[in-house]
């Protein structure tokens, strides 16, 4: 006997009856490695961590993250990076400035050609990071040191990401077009729903009977 | 969606006497500051444990629920219902995975996770083991039980882990549109012929006890609770979300010339707080550790999905991939 249900296509499935036995866990990398998303909510503006995605690479992040973070809600870029590839400062408390607390060693070497960084800020716990800017260096510490010169003194900030330029995966130009029907879209807008017009036609029209 | 978190097996309470005292004053003292708690401080086993419980049944219940009403878009009324309906789903689905990954940073794999559910070994909202004769049962699931999801919701949106809180902040932000589409095709049904009115009275005579048990029984005050409370892992007493549940949703059935199948339903004005027949609480341990009408279905369902794409995750898997908790 096979598995009866409301939903014609899960009948169709075949599906044993009865008590599912156990599955076999999964194996590890099942579900991929992880990568970090970022989105850019209009022109101009910074880019924002909007949270992690599985995939099994760059590309299919990109578009596992279009789908996630940037179907519902108007964007105009987005940026991946493989969350192994982000160095990430101990967290602050709140109202603290994390560059301060850290001692900062002047790298070693200086003979390599510097290459840009990218440096994402965590201004408040709970927050999410934004991007505060390119510089320029040789390693991830020498990153941080220069990211501590250029945007140090901005305020409280509890925490400080970096990644190699190299390793963010950005939207292009001519990629903006993906975004441009999410308007059309009203049916998945609360304010699409007219609900107390055909509430307050439905009272009218039912004056006498509608008393609870 | 999700309810009725805290119902399930119960975390060992071992009054933290294996925690450091000096790291866990500094703990209690951030949280005290209204500040939130990232994943990479320090934290007691207690609230560890007892959020990856939480946001995990809290991502099943997403997923899981996601099956009731996804039986519904080939058949919704039209093709704007059908594309909304679709939209609604994907959300759900979505927001799964925005779930899966706050537990992840906590330090469970969502392969653990994924595994967990299909075995039984965590669990779902029950009402999902309820199955949608009609399209107007669908109805009711988007507007009621996801205006019980969104009580919950918005009330651990406040909690104290960061990254719960801002999948929470996107999940609430889409809720927007789920509460408003649920209600305006009650509205259609309710207002339309008397067929679609009886229709939709049926379905709400059927749902009306699971909702009644979606935020789970009132909760035993512990030192327990109390602890969790005081970390912000609880933000509400099932029972207050409940009357909140209630407060706004009656009225707004009532209005319509619906009636709530409960003869006991009432208002105190005296105490402020809703009367109820207490709900069945014995079908409801019977029905989510198993025996309900559609639990065989809903894993043998997520079971298969899981296994028919296994190949698929096998042939893009990079052999030099390294897993990596994902940062926040
Ligand atoms: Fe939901
Ligand atoms: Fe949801
Ligand atoms: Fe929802």
């Amino acid at each position: 006997m096979s598995l009866k249900s409301l939903d014609p296509r899960v009948t169709r499935l075949n599906l044993p009856e009865g008590e599912v036995p156990p599955m076999e866990e999964k194996p590890e990398l099942d579900q991929f490695e992880t990568y970090e998303a970022f989105h850019q909510k209009k022109e101009g503006a910074a880019h924002t961590y909007v949270g992690p995605v599985h995939a099994p690479n760059e590309d299919v992040a990109f578009l596992f993250a279009k789908e996630q973070y940037s179907r519902r809600f108007p964007c105009v870029g987005l940026w991946i990076v493989r969350t192994e590839n982000i160095q990430v400062t101990p967290y602050g408390n709140d109202g603290e400035n994390v560059y301060d607390m850290l001692r900062i060693e002047e790298p070693a070497e200086r003979t390599e050609q510097p290459e840009p960084y990218e440096i994402f800020h965590l201004k408040k716990r709970g927050k999410a990071h934004t991007h505060a800017g390119r510089i320029m260096a040789t390693s991830y510490l020498g990153a941080l040191q220069e990211a501590k010169q250029q945007f140090g003194d901005k305020g409280p900030i509890v925490n400080v990401w970096i990644a190699k330029s190299k390793d963010v995966l950005q939207s292009a130009e001519e990629d903006k077009d993906m975004w441009t029907t999410i308007p059309e879209k009203k049916y998945r807008e609360a304010i699409a729903y007219k609900v107390m017009d055909k509430i307050t036609k439905y009272k009218e029209e039912n004056k006498p009977t509608t008393a609870q | 969606m999700y309810g009725g978190g805290n119902v399930f097996e119960a975390t060992k309470f071992d009054n933290l006497q294996s925690e450091d005292p000096v790291k866990l004053a500094e703990f209690e003292a951030r949280i005290a500051r209204g500040e939130k708690i990232e994943p990479t401080d320090w934290m007691p086993e207690l609230y560890r444990k007892q959020l990856i419980r939480m946001i995990e049944q809290h991502a099943h219940s997403e997923i899981i629920g996601a099956l009731p009403e996804g039986t519904w878009i080939t058949r919704a009324p039209g093709f704007r219902r059908k594309m909304a309906q679709m939209a609604k789903v994907q959300d759900e689905v979505g927001h799964a995975q925005l779930l899966y990954s706050a537990a992840e940073t906590l330090g469970k794999s969502r392969e653990q996770m994924l595994t967990d559910l299909i075995n039984g070994k965590s669990k779902y909202s029950n009402v999902f083991n309820y199955p949608a004769f009609t399209w107007a049962d669908s109805n009711i699931i988007s507007w009621l039980i996801d205006a019980g999801a969104i009580v919950n919701q918005m009330a651990n949106a406040k909690g104290s882990y960061g990254p719960y809180s801002r999948a929470l902040e996107r999940i609430c932000a889409e809720e927007a549109f789920h509460l408003k589409y649920g209600h305006d095709a009650v509205v259609h049904m309710a207002t339309g012929t008397p067929k679609q009115r009886e229709m939709i009275q049926a379905a709400l005579n059927r749902w009306w006890p699971p909702i009644m048990t979606f935020f789970g029984p009132s909760d035993k005050m512990s030192t327990h609770t109390e602890t969790l409370m005081r970390w912000k892992v609880k933000m509400a007493s099932n029972d207050e979300c409940r009357q909140q549940f209630l407060d706004m949703y009656v009225p707004k059935i009532w209005e319509l010339g619906l009636t709530v199948p409960d003869p006991k339903l009432k208002k105190n004005q005296e105490t402020g707080q809703w009367e109820y027949t207490e709900p069945d609480w014995d079908e409801f341990k019977r029905v989510i550790n198993g025996d309900g009408p559609c639990n065989a279905e809903r894993l043998a369902v997520r079971r298969t999905a899981e296994e028919r794409g296994a190949w698929v995750r096998r042939a893009l898997l990079n052999p030099k991939a390294k897993y990596v908790k994902p940062l926040a």
